[in-house]
């Protein structure tokens, strides 16, 4: 992994025609108002699986919102698949886009609402039925497929959000923070599924505050602070420091005083609190207590787990270190 | 590679999903009741008229239904309910995606943003129509008939009005449109703009009347007025009125630059920020 710097990351590339890369950005900056979201980037992100890692308020949902055109940059410029995006919309078609908010129209089903999206993408009726269906099957959704989103839980609504942006089969995905709010199976699942698109040679951007959760997916990923981009490449060294600090885990579990006494044996748990149904975890080693929870999971040791939250401070003392060394 | 949909194909499918999301709005509920009123009014008067009780005189002289109906579609419809519903839904269609984040994902896929607000007005405006021309129907027929008008001899008068409405409904639609992608707190612009800015306007003699919708829309009311002082003042207003077909030419104008505004807007701002 490439040294942290305050400044600029000392291992971005220049901006260029290349065409093995994704995104190219050259002195990218985005201010809101007086406020500063993204600081002069200049990066390239090649093809695979490319993690962004960073705190709350790092920039990484605006250096995502410019990439998929929801911004527009305040200087500087951003190619995405070797075309401008902002006012481009025929880039969606070759981009699927998966938002961090839990926004949805609540009365539709999640069928009639990819049909919906499908035939905004080009797709006609019959067509968009069978490419919705599939992409529902993709993320265990199919059984679900005619019931209300309103009625999904967080974890089908996570679900369906990233089926919609896999449904039209793009070559670039971008999702800020996908696994947000799943129930442990579901999480394994989705790195499996996005794992496999991958291999299909598709790119995947993708966003989250929770290292476990990226090292999962891809060992390339994008350390950003403070607007900036701090350093790129393997996460091994960032690993190795964050489990040095404790790691909280919030879990809304059915029986959650079955899952504290399954989770408290370990050694790996520093200590464990209770709020209503939710059940907070620190941990010294995150990586160890998100396979083992996967497992209880998946054996039923620890009763039925709805929701695995990892709140967004636990990088922030990370970070700090960081850009202070 | 697939293509992308044509403007006309985007807009066909905008308008699929909008239909749904608007019928099932949380607004809906004041659209039913704003139209209902009316009838209830006329079930009323026409009750009245059954009793033997005169409902509305002037000057000592009962009001005939036909001139009723045109009080209702002035004063009921074209002040009151149809810049009402202009306001409520016209302001909502881009401001409820914002406000809901689901604007997002219309963004996200590879069509025009002008065919999101083309889609979604037309959505608007086929649910309009359909909820308020059946209530004026409705209340022509139960209000015509009151001092033996006859609704054979009156019912070209009702199409007019009903062209009317509609043009109202569209213009209406399309200005709000465009404050609701426009302005931040787009209900309160609107409803500042229809109960302050119209009804100010409309009173200052001069050209100011000039810049408001009712203005233009007065002046394709076919309706003669009952005399009296009250009235002949509203009638002024008419007066004054610019001729019919200039009056929709203007407000044909004024559709078409509020929509090419609201899309102009929606494909330059950055909506994000709001959120």
């Amino acid at each position: 992994m490439t040294a942290p710097t305050t400044a600029m990351a000392a291992s971005a590339t220049a901006p260029g025609a290349d065409v093995s890369s994704v995104v190219v950005t050259d002195h990218l900056s985005k201010w809101y108002g007086q406020v500063i979201g993204l600081n002069d980037v200049s990066l390239t992100i090649g093809r695979g699986v490319t993690g962004l890692l960073g705190p709350n308020g790092a920039g990484k949902s605006t250096l995502l919102k410019l990439i998929t055109g929801q911004l527009k940059a305040s200087k500087g410029s951003l190619k995405v698949l070797d075309q401008p995006v902002w006012g481009n919309p025929a880039i969606y078609l070759r981009m699927g886009v998966c938002p961090e908010q839990d926004a949805f129209y609540d009365r539709m089903t999640g069928l009639e609402w990819l049909m919906a999206l499908l035939r905004l993408q080009g797709y006609h009726d019959g067509e968009a039925r069978e490419t919705a269906f599939a992409a529902l099957e993709q993320v265990d959704l199919k059984e679900a497929a005619d019931k209300r989103i309103g009625a999904y839980s967080k974890g089908m609504r996570q679900r369906v959000k990233l089926a919609q942006a896999i449904a039209h089969q793009p070559e670039f995905l971008v999702l800020d923070e996908p696994l947000s709010g799943m129930d442990p199976l579901a999480r394994r699942k989705t790195i499996r599924l996005l794992r496999g698109w991958a291999a299909d040679g598709r790119s995947i951007v993708v966003s989250s505050h929770v290292l476990h959760e990226i090292e999962a997916l891809t060992s390339n990923i994008l350390l950003m602070h403070n607007g900036r981009v701090l350093a790129e490449g393997n996460v091994h060294q960032i690993r190795d420091l964050i489990d040095e600090h404790p790691h909280t885990v919030r879990m809304r579990a059915k029986d959650p005083r079955r899952l504290a006494r399954e989770l408290v044996s370990s050694a790996d748990v520093l200590s464990v609190r209770f709020e209503a149904d939710l059940v907070f975890v620190e941990t010294a080693k995150p990586d160890m207590f998100y396979a083992r929870l996967t497992e209880m999971a998946a054996n039923g040791s620890s009763g039925e787990i709805f929701e695995v939250t990892s709140p967004d401070d636990n990088l922030q003392a990370v970070f700090e270190y960081l850009v202070k060394s | 590679m697939r293509r992308p949909p044509t403007f006309v194909n985007a807009t066909a499918r905008v308008f699929d999903v909008a239909v749904g999301q608007l019928l099932w709005s949380r607004r809906t509920m004041f659209m039913v009741l704003a139209v209902t009123a009316p009838i209830l009014i006329a079930v009323i008067l026409r009750a009245s008229d059954a009793m033997g009780v005169s409902a509305l005189r002037v000057n000592g002289q009962q009001v005939g239904g036909p001139v009723m109906f045109g009080g209702m579609i002035w004063l009921l419809y074209l002040r009151f309910i149809v810049p009402v519903l202009g306001t409520f839904y016209g302001t909502a269609l881009i401001a409820d995606e914002v406000e809901d984040r689901t604007i997002t994902y219309l963004f996200t896929r590879p069509i025009p943003r002008g065919a999101i607000v083309v889609g979604k007005y037309l959505a608007y405006l086929v649910c309009t129509i359909l909820v308020v021309l059946p209530s004026v129907t409705a209340v022509y027929l139960l209000i015509t008939p009151i001092g033996g008008g006859g609704i054979g001899e009156t019912f070209p008068m009702l199409l007019i009005d009903l062209g009317i409405l509609a043009l109202g409904l569209a213009v209406y639609g399309a200005v709000f449109a465009f404050v609701g992608a426009r302005v931040p707190r787009p209900l309160v612009a609107g409803l500042v703009l229809v109960f302050g800015w119209e009804q100010i306007a409309l009173l200052v003699p001069g050209y100011l009347r000039r810049f408001t919708v009712a203005y233009y829309l007065q002046a394709l009311v076919p309706h003669a007025m009952p005399q009296d002082d009250a009235v002949s003042a509203i009638e002024s207003l008419f007066s004054q009125a610019p001729p019919a077909q200039s009056s929709v030419l203007w407000l044909l104008g004024i559709l078409v630059v509020a929509l090419c505004l609201a899309a102009h807007t929606l494909q330059t701002r950055e909506y994000v920020l709001e959120q």
